[in-house]
């Protein structure tokens, strides 16, 4: 019954039913967390058990929402398909939209297939709207909520969750989810593509949660979505400062987000810092250039020759070139170490710096082959056997 | 607040919910009334308990769904006045059927809930959800039924719902339920043959019956009333006539001895020896009974109002003791006393003797004195009536022909021995007659 597949469940569904299931559950977004797509659960049926099926015609269906999972009971009558479907919204006993305010029910439309769709996102409105009034009881809160709210960058997305008074301490907890305003798309694709999962829309979340009314405890968490993630440099880069006692979501939120715009800026200039450089060495070294990473501008690897010493070098481009210097290995086209692989050196700290361009660091680094390569010739022959 | 169906409408409810094959819905009817329960205990003088008893008679299915209300929940009054009709005042709250899904209310019913309260006017409308749940296999199905309050405090809204005769079975009585039955069929048979068990009045003919034939049992026991109070008067009235005989009986016993006493002391300035045996014998029962008398006189009963002084009791007894018995006094020979036979608490001749000087005012035995009264009353029934006392006449009789033997051998002489043996002889003879003695 649980972690049903989109599959299975439009395949238990009363047929009249399913093409409304079907755009919920293929392409179902709702919210701010669209990685998470809708999931239905628990189909049931509302004909006698002996009517053969498939006639299963009321599910669970699961919603994302501020962090939280929205789990709403959806009643339809199979005999009656053309019928609007009831709702039980979990334990949320005291949440009763306004049917005016939802034009889908008013006016539904079992013909259409996107008409469930859309009226869950009308309800998840009210719901929003729900949580504000319930949010209203902390004035601390609320006043951080009005304040994000009239800030255009974030006022339109933010999804707001005001939990439940914890019964023991009368505490109150609520938690906001913010979708952060910074723009990915300059990140070059070959970054992004690199993800097992589907990318779907690349989007940052800022989730602040709020354990009492005071805002004296705050636990900021910051969510990306996996080709982001990835792209910036793994869980590392999840990491933003802690929320300031005493400080307020409106500053702390844009805080983040230059942040986190920053961190991409980085990525997308040492994209552009590599390709640069890569250039430079190319038009330096011209024939002697046997490979190069085109795609990415992480890898170059060099064969030259030095008193008819003819030698390799590999140069590996940090993600966060030119700020972290690349690492150079010199490898012996002649002589082997003991355990059968080529004798090679690798040296981290050469002259450097991040402030060269891209033909001053091809310079630089000829010149310092130069200097180097007799030291590495000694030691290839010294230690390495032919 | 309580609730209650009757196990009809609770099952044609769920008939009609069942076998529907989608949602079912339905409006209840009947009436909500105020129940105070007094309760008296130890530790309180009274507690007045106010509950609302909600009872559900019948119900009103709809044939379908959305038959009242649109897609939005509004409901159209015009629907609804055409489905309930003229029952419309009797609405107490409305059902929903839905199978598989849970025991809350869901949006739409509680939208529509909110507007059957305004509209019907009913405070506290109730809502009652049936859930049917199966299992996978359709092996076990179970019916499962919610009774809620909405309009009340979110935490204080469901209600149990008791159906009577359905679930207790430790009750071996048949609960009848105040449900009114509202069939026409119903009150037109009962009318038609109603007049055979009830009267005008509306009372059960039976009751009525019953009433009559205990009121005559009254009557007649207002009678024997009446004759048992009459015959109470009537023994009252022969009760003191015997207590007046007794009375001059005693007095003529008085006189007689005083007689006696004259006579026999001038008889002892004589001779001793006068016979007396004719006049004995001639007078033998009168005199036989006086002579017993005299003796007896001192154990004269209560009832004479001036018994004879101990000193002449005594005076008497020694005159008795000092004659000595001829040897053929064998029968004069006091009867040995049965020793703890009733009335006889001190054996022995002395106290014989000595108890015949002592007024006996009653018997040891507790038995009245009747006995003595009947000793006196006996002698007396020569001189006056014999048929006072029908029954002393036998025992006397017995007594007396002992006596009479006796006293044709004793001389008069010998009265006093005679005297002395008698009343001895009489005593052992006590037991059917009570004793005289001591």
């Amino acid at each position: 019954m649980n972690n049903m597949s989109p599959e299975v469940a439009l395949h238990r569904i009363s047929p009249e039913l399913r093409p409304l299931l079907c755009s919920v559950v293929r392409n179902g977004r709702v919210g701010l967390d669209s990685t998470n797509c809708l999931r239905v659960t628990d189909l049931k049926t509302g004909c006698t058990s002996l009517t053969p099926g498939p006639c299963c015609d009321r599910f669970k269906l699961h919603i994302p929402y501020a962090g939280e999972t929205l789990k709403w009971d959806i009643i339809f009558n199979a005999r009656y398909p053309e019928l609007p479907p009831d709702f039980i919204f979990g334990e949320d006993v005291e949440f009763l939209p306004e049917p005016s305010e939802l034009p889908h029910l008013v006016q539904w439309d079992a013909g259409n297939p996107e008409c469930l769709l859309q009226l869950v996102k009308e309800l998840i409105q009210q719901y929003h709207h729900y949580q504000y009034q319930r949010l209203r009881e902390s004035s601390r809160l609320l006043f951080e909520y009005d304040s994000l709210l009239e800030d255009p960058n974030y006022g339109r997305n933010m999804e707001i969750y005001a939990g439940r008074k914890n019964s023991w301490t009368g505490e109150f907890s609520a938690r906001f989810l913010l979708k952060l305003p910074v723009d990915f798309s300059d990140i070059p694709v070959y970054l992004l593509k690199d993800t097992a999962l589907d990318p779907g829309e690349d989007v940052a979340l800022l989730s602040v949660s709020f354990e009492d009314a005071e805002a004296t405890q705050v636990f900021p968490k910051l969510y990306l979505s996996p080709s982001i993630e990835h792209a910036l440099g793994g869980s590392s880069a999840l990491h933003i400062p802690a929320f300031p006692s005493g400080g307020c979501l409106i500053d702390y939120v844009p805080q983040v987000c230059q942040l986190l715009t920053n961190k991409v800026q980085y990525v997308i200039q040492g994209y552009h810092k590599r390709r640069e450089y890569i250039a430079a060495f190319l038009s330096h070294f011209g024939t002697g250039m046997v490979e190069y990473d085109a795609e990415g501008f992480t890898k170059l690897t060099l064969l030259l020759m030095w008193k008819d010493f003819c030698f390799l070098v590999h140069v590996d481009l940090p993600l966060y070139f030119p700020r972290d210097q690349p690492t150079l290995t010199f490898q012996s086209v002649y002589h082997f170490t003991n355990s059968g692989q080529l004798y090679s050196q690798v040296q981290k700290s050469y002259p450097y710096s991040p402030r060269w361009d891209g033909n001053e660091m091809a310079k630089r680094a000829k010149a310092y082959f130069k200097s180097f390569i007799p030291q590495f010739q000694e030691g290839a022959f010294a230690n390495g056997k032919l | 607040m309580a609730a209650s169906i009757s196990g009809y409408t609770f099952s044609s409810v769920c008939y009609h919910s069942a076998n529907s094959n989608s949602d079912h819905e339905g409006f209840l009817l009947g009436e909500v009334r105020q129940e105070e329960t007094v309760s008296i205990s130890d530790t309180q003088i009274s507690s007045a308990e106010l509950i609302q008893v909600v009872e559900i008679h019948n119900h009103d299915p709809c044939a379908q769904l959305f038959s009242f209300y649109d897609y939005a929940g509004k409901i159209n009054e015009e629907s609804l006045n055409s489905i309930l009709k003229d029952r419309r005042k009797s609405v107490i709250g409305w059902y929903r059927f839905r199978r598989n899904t849970q025991q809350q209310m869901s949006f739409r019913e509680q939208i529509i809930h909110k507007q059957l309260t305004e509209l019907l006017g009913v405070p506290d409308l109730v809502f009652l959800l049936f859930s049917f749940i199966s299992t996978a296999n359709s092996s076990t199905h179970a019916l499962e039924y919610v009774l809620f309050r909405p309009n009340r405090s979110r935490f204080n809204q469901r209600i149990t719902l008791t159906i009577p005769n359905l679930g207790n079975t430790s009750q071996q009585e048949y609960k009848v339920s105040s449900v009114p039955n509202t069939s026409l069929s119903y009150t037109q048979v009962i009318k038609e043959h109603g007049a055979e068990f009830f009267d005008k009045d509306g009372v059960m003919k039976d009751i009525r019956t019953i009433f009559q034939v205990y009121s005559a049992l009254q009557d007649k026991v207002q009678a024997v009333c009446g004759e048992v109070e009459q015959s109470e008067r009537v023994k009252e009235k022969i009760q003191e006539d015997v207590n007046k005989l007794k009375q001059q009986i005693a007095l003529r016993k008085r006189k007689t001895a005083e007689e006696e006493k004259r006579l026999r002391e001038s008889q002892n300035a004589d001779s001793h020896s006068t016979p007396e045996e004719n006049t004995e014998p001639s007078l033998a029962s009168p005199l036989s009974r006086i002579t017993f008398h005299t003796p007896s006189a001192p154990e004269r009963p209560s009832t004479s109002p001036n018994p004879p002084s101990y000193a002449d009791l005594l005076s008497q007894d020694d005159s008795l003791l000092s004659s000595s018995s001829p040897p053929t006094s064998a029968a004069l020979l006091p009867r040995p006393q049965a020793v703890g036979s009733p009335g006889h608490p001190t054996p022995g001749p002395l106290g014989m003797a000595l108890g015949l000087g002592t007024p006996y005012l009653g018997n040891g035995d507790g038995s009245s004195s009747d006995s003595l009264d009947r000793q006196a009353a006996g002698q007396e029934d020569d001189e006056d009536d014999e048929d006072d006392d029908e029954e002393e006449e036998d025992e006397d009789s017995s007594e007396y022909e002992n006596l009479v033997s006796e006293a044709a051998h004793l001389p008069v002489g010998s009265a006093s021995i005679l005297a002395q043996g008698r009343p001895a002889a009489l005593s052992p003879d006590g037991d059917a007659r009570g004793s005289q003695t001591t």
